[in-house]
């Protein structure tokens, strides 16, 4: 099963400095994501998402292990591919799923038009069945 | 019949009274009803002078949002037949009684006007030609029955229609895939020959310059569009 698995050539990792890197970005990162819910900038709905990514940022740099582990599973000699990889997908994913969010919103604010036109029609009271339009009656009957 | 004629106007203040005057003379018993969508210039003032109730869109929300709030203003008010011409001019009101008296003699649930229904002599740019023709080859394929002007905006529906529009039309490619729809659904389409003038006024959304774009989103819509499940609309009530 050896020709299975990548992990019997050396691995390549990451750099203690590149580590470093990451956890003060992902520490960044977070504080910025606090501050913008502090601010009413961000819905708390929204923005797990994000902090979680962060706190995935942080114990990808803390446990290099843990990305080992991920390289192992998707077969990948080298860390920063599999890590490259997976945040790529979770990106994409992300985008998507706000890409569904604007489309049902989209929706929603025609729908609000709409509505919101049907109210401004000026004169009610000529719509035929309100007998507005002695007109329209007349040629009816 | 309780009938109401909506006419969707974006930017149509020069041609708008005369389309007004030209319902009102043509299909008297009816309702008229501008729908103002979010025009910038005096759309919306110079239909109230001409006499015509006007619902305006806070925004410009695209052809299909100003068609379906017709259907939505129609369900809602109990309209039993419901015609609609284009802002612009070119739909004869008269031609627009013969599509309202196919409706309402039950002979379908939804018709369209076509000006290629026979040979004549409307003569559009070539770009808009050929993607017509593109269309309606595409739309006839999709729902084996010939229909010839898939972009016309001049058509009559009853309620069961209606009801299925004011559920779900698209904003975009409102014309086109609101047929594939009907079909779709049961409805019964149908298409009879009419006269349309030049334009008037504006120029048509679909130019020379966006046109190859258009006829490919509108070729994936309508691809989409034959994977939805089929369900049937429900008979209207009465």
């Amino acid at each position: 099963m050896n020709w299975l698995l990548a992990a019997t050539e050396p691995v390549v990792r990451l750099t203690p400095q590149a580590r470093i890197v990451a956890a003060v970005l992902a520490v960044l990162f977070m504080l910025l994501i606090l501050d913008l819910i502090r601010r009413d900038r961000l819905l708390e709905r929204y923005s797990i998402v994000w902090f979680v990514m962060g706190l995935a940022m942080l114990a990808g740099a803390a446990f290099p292990g843990l990305l080992e582990l991920l390289a192992r599973a998707l077969g990948v000699r080298d860390v920063t591919i599999a890590l490259f990889s997976v945040v790529l997908i979770i990106l994409l994913a992300l985008s998507l799923n706000f890409s569904v969010i604007a489309s049902r919103q989209a929706k929603q604010i025609t729908r609000l038009a709409q509505q919101s036109a049907i109210e401004t029609i000026d004169d009610p009271g000529g719509s035929v069945e309100a007998g507005g339009q002695p007109e329209a009656e007349r040629l009816e009957g | 019949m309780k009938t109401l004629v909506f006419i969707p106007a974006w930017n149509e203040a020069d041609s708008i009274r005369s389309v007004i005057e030209d319902a009102r003379e043509h299909v008297p018993g009816a309702h008229v009803l501008v729908i103002d969508d979010g025009s910038g210039d005096e759309t919306a003032a110079r239909a109230r002078e001409a006499g015509a109730q006007v619902a305006s869109l806070p925004f410009n929300q695209g052809v299909g949002a100003a068609h379906q709030t017709g259907y939505i203003y129609a369900m809602e008010n109990g309209y039993e037949l419901c015609g609609q011409i284009d802002g612009d001019g070119q739909h004869p009101a008269a031609e627009l009684t013969r599509l309202l008296a196919e409706v309402e003699a039950g002979h379908a649930d939804l018709v369209v006007g076509s000006r290629f229904a026979e040979t004549t002599t409307y003569n559009a740019p070539w770009a808009r030609r050929t993607g017509q023709k593109l269309f309606s080859w595409i739309v006839s394929t999709a729902t084996r029955q010939t229909l010839t002007d898939t972009t016309s905006g001049m058509r009559a529906l009853n309620r069961r229609a209606m009801s299925l529009f004011a559920t779900r039309y698209s904003s975009e490619f409102a014309e086109v895939e609101s047929l594939q729809q009907a079909v779709r659904a049961g409805l019964t389409v149908k298409e009879i020959h009419v006269n349309m003038l030049p334009r008037e006024q504006g120029t048509s959304f679909i130019t020379p310059l966006n046109s190859a774009f258009y006829i490919f989103k509108t070729l994936v819509v309508l691809l989409v569009g034959q994977m939805r499940p089929r369900t049937p609309a429900p008979e209207a009530d009465k």
